[in-house]
């Protein structure tokens, strides 16, 4: 077992999903109740990562911040390096996992009935405070299944951190570049282990998703009686 | 200035020209079709709906909550209006008990809350989830949430005079969600609630009869527009025009042509088509509201017709009784009641439809095909000029 890839990865998982939570909450209210027209736009480009190779990703990301290019050269020149670094793995995996985050945070938003909203406003209650007492304790199983997606496919996640973080011991190396490793060096028994603990994790995370989804969905059914 | 007084005009998203008032204690129902606007007319009031384009003003016991003219708009969190919504919008992760606690004011404690709740005979069920109350619990339950709105801090012991509050009581259709003897329940639960509080109440509402049984007035509302403010049997009796007599469902609703008389009398001239010169005349009263030969829709009134054996003579010698022949056509037992449908022989295009006692009709000893007197008061028929819009 790979103790050290192993804490990369869940270390990958933690701040991808913290870094994410706000970005993706406020975006997924966002879309959830907004009436503009360029909302189908927004929520395309928010998808696009499920749809793109990981590869696609990681080679925009290269070619943005990469030595050659102008950002990529400020940046270095200002001390932050971000190509084959844990900080430019984090930054694309909060991109690539948006779509993760996003979907079911908005779903649970849109499924709050606007009368909610409109009973809590003739009760006096400011569009902050409806958010806080209101809406987000009827959306937080969204929330939940949001977070668990995330980490689930961040630890998941292959070819992107191949491209931008390398395979750098106690870096970049995740445990699934790490199977890939013991792989390709015929330690089929260190292979084993690494397998079945992503397996694990990752049956874990969606039996979470599912049973907020199942706590959400009677959430709704009680409003609509 | 006491009450509510709602003066609205806009014309996008929907046409709306609204004009009522409410006096506070009072019990007023906007009745009308679905998809009329009395709702829309109710969220204005709340603040959760303003046409950009409106005009007019709402205000409540002196205050402007909305004066397009002074450029007053308060927001729904700034107006005082308690709310019941037509399925309640309860917080599904919350108590009754929180349910209402969120909507008082900074004066009520929570003693004060279970106090209110227990009025409304909730104080059992006070840390109950909505989803774990019944349909005519949880109105109770939207019904504190409103009340505590408008309500001042409940005073130790009974309240024996109704007070008068600086907000509205807004009833958005909230019996439509109930079944039968829950409804019945909630009724007389209102009438109590309206001898303790004294605010204007409004009432969303397309059923007539729950319209004429609650409300002091009724407001009869149609395509955005208020077409009639009254006392309902006032309403029903006297409809201003054939839309309204058609909103109240009105039978015995007919066309005809009016003609000027003298000393006080004129006559109605019954036709098969409004346009038509054909028809038989009825007594009426003139005003001097219409003028000679002006197209009318008019209304008869069943409660204010006699029905006699045919041949026999009218026991009054009272001026203005028209008496007219008539066939039964159908005659259908409803126990107590008997609905008719009578033909004139004068004119027996038309039907007039009476609701008799089963009683009458024994003593008449008449079944359908059979002939009967009608004897017509002046005061029995309504007469409304052809609304031209």
């Amino acid at each position: 077992m790979d103790w050290s890839a192993l804490h990369v990865s869940l270390t990958l998982a933690v701040l991808t999903t913290l870094a994410l939570l706000p970005v993706g909450l406020a975006l997924a209210r966002w879309l959830a109740v907004t009436a503009w027209a360029g909302r189908p736009v927004v929520e395309a480009l928010l998808l696009l990562p499920l749809l793109l190779p990981p590869t696609v990703i990681g080679f925009y990301f290269l070619v943005a911040f990469g030595q050659g290019s102008a950002l990529g050269a400020w940046l270095a020149a200002s001390g932050i390096r971000l190509v084959f670094t844990l900080e430019g793995l984090l930054l694309v995996s909060v991109l690539v996992n948006l779509p993760f985050m996003v979907q079911p945070i908005q779903r649970a938003f849109a499924a709050v009935p606007h009368s909610l909203r409109e009973a809590a406003w003739v009760s006096g209650l400011s569009t902050w405070q409806t958010f806080w007492r209101i809406e987000l304790p009827l959306a937080w199983p969204g929330l939940l299944a949001g977070m668990a997606l995330t980490v689930a496919h961040t630890l998941g996640e292959f070819g992107v951190v191949l491209m931008v973080g390398g395979n750098i011991e106690g870096e970049t190396r995740t445990l699934s570049v790490s199977l890939y490793d013991k792989v390709q060096g015929m330690d089929l028994q260190s292979a084993h282990v690494m397998a079945l603990a992503l397996v694990g994790i990752s049956l874990l995370a969606l039996s979470l998703v599912l049973a907020f989804d199942r706590v959400g969905q009677r959430g709704r059914a009680l409003q609509e009686r | 200035m006491q009450g509510l007084q709602v003066q609205l005009r806009s014309a996008s998203p929907i046409r709306l020209e609204a004009e009522f008032d409410c006096g506070a204690g009072e019990l007023v129902a906007l009745v009308g079709p679905s998809g009329s606007g009395k709702t829309s007319m109710l969220r204005a009031i709340a603040g959760l709906w303003t046409p950009a384009d409106v005009q007019g003003h709402i205000r409540v016991a002196g205050q402007a909550w909305l004066d397009t003219a002074l450029g007053v708009q308060l927001s729904p969190q700034e107006r005082r209006a308690g709310l019941v919504f037509q399925h309640y919008a309860l917080f599904p992760h919350m108590t009754a008990k929180a349910n209402v606690a969120l909507a008082a004011g900074p004066g009520w404690s929570d003693a004060d809350v279970q106090t209110l709740l227990g009025r409304l005979g909730l104080a059992e069920l006070s840390e109950r989830r909505p989803s774990q109350l019944s349909g005519g619990q949880q109105q109770r339950v939207a019904l504190a949430r409103a009340l505590v709105r408008v309500m001042p801090r409940p005073t130790a012991g009974d309240v024996t005079a109704p007070q008068v509050l600086p907000g509205v009581l807004l009833l958005d259709e909230p019996f439509s969600a109930v079944d039968s003897p829950t409804r019945q329940t909630l009724y007389r639960e209102l009438a109590a609630l309206r001898q303790k509080v004294s605010v204007p109440m409004v009432l969303v509402t397309h059923d007539l009869a729950e319209a004429r049984r609650l409300a002091d007035r009724v407001v009869i509302v149609d395509a955005g527009q208020t077409l009639q403010t009254g006392e309902p049997a006032r309403v029903f009796a006297s409809p201003r025009n054939a839309r309204v007599a058609e909103l109240v469902g009105i039978q015995n609703h007919f066309e005809g042509r009016f003609l000027k008389g003298e000393g006080g009398w004129g006559r109605l001239r019954w036709t098969d088509v409004a346009s038509s010169d054909h028809g038989l005349d009825l007594a009426v009263f003139d005003k001097n509201k219409i003028d000679d030969g002006t197209l009318v829709t008019w209304v008869l009134n069943g409660e204010q017709v006699d029905v006699m054996a045919d041949g026999e003579l009218p026991s009054t010698t009272e001026p203005g009784y028209t008496r007219l022949r008539c066939q039964l056509l159908e005659v259908l037992s409803l126990g107590e009641i008997t609905l008719c449908t009578l033909k004139p022989e004068a004119l027996p295009s038309q039907t007039i439809t009476l609701n008799l006692t089963s009683r009458l009709l024994r003593r008449l000893q008449v079944g359908a095909g059979g002939w009967v007197q009608l004897l017509i008061a002046p005061g029995a028929l309504h007469i409304m000029p052809v609304r031209t819009k």
